[in-house]
């Protein structure tokens, strides 16, 4: 990825940039986030099939936002993240510079966020059929059946908060989660607590969740609460004909329309 | 620290035929926080009120909670009762013992328990209640009627009258609506013409009405006392002001083949035209749709022979905001065509024709004028046959309702036929004669005695033409239901009278719920029959049912004193229950992230951006803000909000949870 550190160190050199968000070398076979603000520190950005992580997750994070400008390396799941980002008015498009990777490694630039509306129409998000069938499953189960089975499979959550921490669209400045005046949220990692908070985790993300995943992957305990989301993403779907983020058609569950046939709303 | 006050009220027997009053009082006496609790017969009542009242002030109480009727009912009551005695009153809540629960269910041991639990719900609420105010919010004195039939005619009459400015908008090219394409009236046989036109012209010359013809509403933002109209003028393609409603242009223009609406179709008219001779503004419009040089490019006929040089061919929409108060709409109705039915050959015989399409028969400025002369040859009808309910009150036609104008009408009809052709002989087909009103059924009584018009009551089967005649197949049910064949001349059919195609698009415009006939609702089919269920919106007229026109003149005097009562005052009082965006301390301010899923999601857009600013004046954070003058306390913007930095005032998310945690911890 020698071209990748060339722009990267040429963004950091011309000062378009304070710092690059991007992969590096972790400890064994692993990767780490990078956060170069100097132009020898590129040197160290790599991308291949390991690097997996959203790096969108960052660009809200104050401590990271106090580094200045960021460039931010963005194959295809961290720029459907940036395009959500942009929907709910968290990210502008002078506030950042895209080194878009494609599905084939390939470097892309965009200039506006519409523009990664556009190359995302070509790579919409797709859940595997592995899953879809687990989830179909899943929701195949008798009530008593289903909730046996996530009471089994959220046991050992320990409420790490990880899932949250690596998910680029929990931003919030107090998660409700945290809240004690009401508590809405049980903090015990007992099985009310936990099926509390993987409940709300899902709800928060209905119609904004993009897919990428990195709630599952950031689970020390392998917890497959990806399959929450992804469910949620086809009934979403399936009933309001939407299917990741777009700048036009903004917020698929929060937008009210006249001729919304509920009577009660109106 | 709590110091509530409970109060219960029997309700008569209502609630205490099934509750046991005494015990929910007692229970309510043991909650934790409740000072002070009874029961008595009427809380509603002078001295009911005067014991709440009594008992803040001996007690020092800093809550209420009343175990009554809903709040729908009398939490207006309460809350002045409470004030009265120097509590907030948004520190009073209401238990619905009565709707919610001795109504509904049986005397019992679980109902009394059911009441318990309700008190208690509100007693835990309460001590998170905190003192509210009023939001005082201007009003605009200046009301949008919406429709120009006689409704809108007379509501924009009153309104004006009372000495508010009235903007009365109408989509055609004239005002008048559809009284003006009647003949003659029931139950008086006056002239339609006669007794509207007066008034068409007082509204032109009244100096408080402005009048907007050949205009719509584009858009309508805001709430009670303080809306934003947006009316879209359509292009007429001349200049109003040069024109002096000479009508040349309307004699000479070439293109003289278009079906006159104002004539249903019976008669024809120019591309540029009046729509009908005493319109009001008597100043013509192109129709474009029809129009050669629009259509073709060229002609200018008009142009060039008109003497003020008042045509504008390059006239566009025009887009007009206005600020108004309150907004009146009278739109009308409209009759369902009956090419729905293919039985009655609508559309096939010229000669079937509609109950409209016969009052411009009937009607002196008509294209007979006035003579009832057949459309197919224009001869004068023998035998005329009158279909009442076509389409009506037959769910089959998506119409299970009673138009209630066609029993009129039809006698109307056939005694106006009667009057002008002394030896035809009609029969009219009906299914009940409803003629409730005053004067009506003398009505109908004097066509059947005095002009001896024939009442077959049945329905009828099947028309068809054979040898020049329109045979009427129907059944006589009066008489052992012997079928009856009636070879007639004419047949006119009183076909439904339905919402206008354009109601439902512009309920929507406007927030107002309608009906599954897209009629518009009323907010109470008793006590609110003028008003919809948005502040501020009225309804005058067949826009909200059919409707006669003394009905319609008295529903449109109603909607109109309604808009005056709101512009008696200069402000508005509001109930302050609207929704805010929480505010904390540094360094976070407010626990909003600036998503606006909010904004989005807020029917009313009652939603906009603040900038939190630090003391150099840097813009630190961008939250959402609530207008409170647009917020109608919907709570949808609540649900959306995941931080649950947003709430309703009164409602707050904490005294939700804690009225189902009260609920849930049960005994
Ligand atoms: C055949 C027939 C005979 C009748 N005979 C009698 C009778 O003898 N006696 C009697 O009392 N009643 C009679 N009626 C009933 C009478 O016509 C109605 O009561 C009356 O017309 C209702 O008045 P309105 O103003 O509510 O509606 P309308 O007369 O329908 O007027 C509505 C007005 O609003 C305008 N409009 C519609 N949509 C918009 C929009 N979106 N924006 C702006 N303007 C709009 C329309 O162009 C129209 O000018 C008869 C009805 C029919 C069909
Ligand atoms: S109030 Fe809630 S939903 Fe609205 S912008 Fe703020 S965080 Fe988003
Ligand atoms: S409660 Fe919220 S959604 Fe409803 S009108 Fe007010 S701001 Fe809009």
């Amino acid at each position: 990825m020698s071209e990748l550190i060339k722009k990267a160190a040429a963004l950091l050199e011309s000062k378009s940039v304070q710092v690059v968000i991007g992969y590096g070398k972790g400890t064994g076979n692993r990767t780490r986030t990078i956060f170069a603000t100097q132009v020898t520190e590129c040197e160290n950005l790599i991308f291949d099939s390991r690097c997996v992580q959203n790096l969108a997750v960052y660009l809200t994070k104050l401590e990271i936002k106090k580094l200045g400008k960021p460039a931010i390396v963005a194959p295809v799941p961290v720029l459907r993240s940036i395009l959500q980002l942009a929907v709910e008015n968290q990210i502008t498009e002078s506030d950042l510079v895209i080194l878009g990777i494609t599905s084939e490694s390939e470097l892309i630039d965009f200039e506006s966020f519409a523009a990664i509306e556009t190359f995302l129409t070509t790579h919409k998000i797709e859940i595997e059929e592995k899953y879809t069938k687990t989830i179909d499953a899943i929701k195949a189960m008798p009530v008593a059946e289903r909730f046996a089975y996530w009471v089994k499979e959220l046991e050992s959550c320990f409420k790490c908060y990880a899932c949250r921490g690596a998910c680029p669209l929990c931003y919030c400045t107090r998660c409700t989660v945290d809240d004690n005046q009401p508590q809405w949220i049980s903090v015990a990692s007992h099985p009310l607590g936990n099926l509390e908070w993987h409940i709300m985790r899902a709800m928060h993300l209905a119609g904004r969740c993009t897919d990428c995943e990195a709630c599952y992957n950031a689970c020390p305990m392998g917890i497959p609460i990806h399959l929450l989301t992804k469910s949620m993403l086809q009934d979403v779907a399936d009933n309001f004909g939407s299917y990741g983020p777009s700048l036009d058609k903004q917020n698929t569950l929060s937008s009210f329309k006249p001729d919304d046939k509920e009577s009660f709303i109106r | 620290m709590s110091k509530i006050g409970v109060f219960i009220c029997h309700c008569g027997e209502n609630i205490s035929a099934t509750v046991d009053v005494a015990r929910v009082a007692e229970a309510a006496g043991q909650l934790e926080g409740v000072a002070f609790s009874t029961d008595y017969k009427y809380m509603c009542s002078d001295p009911g009120q005067t014991m709440i009242k009594q008992a803040i002030k001996e007690n020092g109480l800093n809550g209420v909670v009343v175990g009554s009727c809903s709040p729908r009912m009398h939490e207006p009551t309460f809350r002045k009762a409470c004030q009265e005695a120097g509590l907030n009153p948004f520190m009073c809540e209401m238990a619905n013992l009565r709707e919610h629960c001795s109504w509904v269910h049986d005397k019992s041991e679980a109902t009394t328990q059911k009441a318990i639990d309700l008190v208690r719900t509100l007693v835990e609420k309460v001590k998170l209640n905190k003192p509210l105010f009023s939001i005082q919010v201007p009003v605009t004195k200046t009301a949008l009627v919406i429709g120009g039939g006689i409704a809108g005619i007379q509501a924009s009459l009153d309104i004006a009258s009372a000495g508010h400015q009235v903007i009365l908008v109408e989509k055609d090219p004239s005002i008048g609506g559809h009284m003006s394409q009647l003949s003659e009236t029931f139950p008086t046989l006056d002239c339609s013409q006669c007794i509207l036109t007066p008034r068409m012209v007082e509204v032109a010359q009244h100096p408080n009405i402005k009048l907007m013809t050949y205009a719509e509403l584009e858009k309508l933002e805001g709430s009670i006392g303080n809306f934003k109209a947006t009316i879209r003028k359509k292009a007429k393609s001349i200049d109003e002001d040069l024109c002096n409603g000479c009508g040349t242009c309307t004699t000479k223009c070439p293109t003289k083949k278009i079906p006159s609406e104002f004539n249903t179709g019976l008669g024809m008219r120019t591309a540029i035209y009046v729509p009908f001779p005493q319109a009001v503004p008597n100043k013509p419009v192109i129709d474009k749709e029809n129009c050669s040089y629009y259509q073709k490019g060229k002609c200018k006929v008009c142009e060039k022979v008109c003497p003020t040089g008042a045509i504008r061919f390059d006239q566009e929409d025009e887009l007009v905001e206005l600020e108004v108060g309150a907004v009146v709409i009278a739109t009308g109705f409209d009759i369902m065509q009956p090419s729905g039915f293919p039985e009655y050959g609508y559309g096939k015989y010229k000669d079937v024709i509609t109950g409209l399409q016969f009052e411009r028969l009937a009607s002196a400025s008509g294209p007979t004028l006035g003579e009832i002369r057949r459309p197919s040859d224009g001869k004068i009808p023998e035998k005329i046959v009158f279909v009442a309910c076509a389409g009506s009150r037959d769910p089959a036609k998506g119409v299970p309702y009673c138009s209630k104008i066609c029993c009129m009408y039809t006698a109307k009809h056939a005694m106006l036929y009667q009057h002008k052709v002394h030896h035809g002989k009609s029969y009219i087909f009906y299914m009940d004669i409803r003629a409730a009103g005053k004067n009506y059924e003398e009505f109908v009584r004097r066509a059947i005695v005095e002009d001896e018009v024939n009442y077959i009551r049945g329905r009828v089967s099947k028309v068809y033409e054979e040898n020049g005649k329109l045979i009427v197949k129907g059944v006589d049910t009066l008489l052992s239901a012997k079928p009856v064949e009636i070879e007639a001349d004419m047949v006119v059919l009183a076909s439904a009278a339905v919402a206008n195609p354009g109601a439902e698009a512009l309920a929507q415009k406007m927030h107002v719920s309608y009906d599954s006939y897209n009629f518009f609702s009323e907010a109470h089919p008793k006590l609110k029959p003028v008003e919809t269920n948005t502040a501020g919106i009225f309804l005058a007229g067949a826009c909200q049912a059919p409707k006669d026109i003394p009905e319609t003149v008295s529903q449109a005097s109603g909607a109109a004193s309604k808009v005056i009562i709101l512009f008696s005052k200069d402000e508005l009082s509001r109930d302050p229950l609207i929704a805010v965006v929480n505010r904390s301390p540094a360094p976070v301010f407010s626990t909003c992230v600036g998503c606006f899923m909010c904004a989005s999601a807020c029917p009313y857009q009652a939603i906009g951006e603040e900038l939190i600013t630090n003391r150099q004046g840097k813009v630190i954070k961008k939250v959402a803000k609530v207008n409170p003058g647009l917020c109608q306390g919907c709570g949808t913007c609540v649900a959306f909000c995941r931080s649950k930095s947003i709430d309703i005032q009164g409602y707050s998310n904490e005294q939700m949870c804690a009225e189902v945690i009260a609920l849930l911890n049960h005994e």
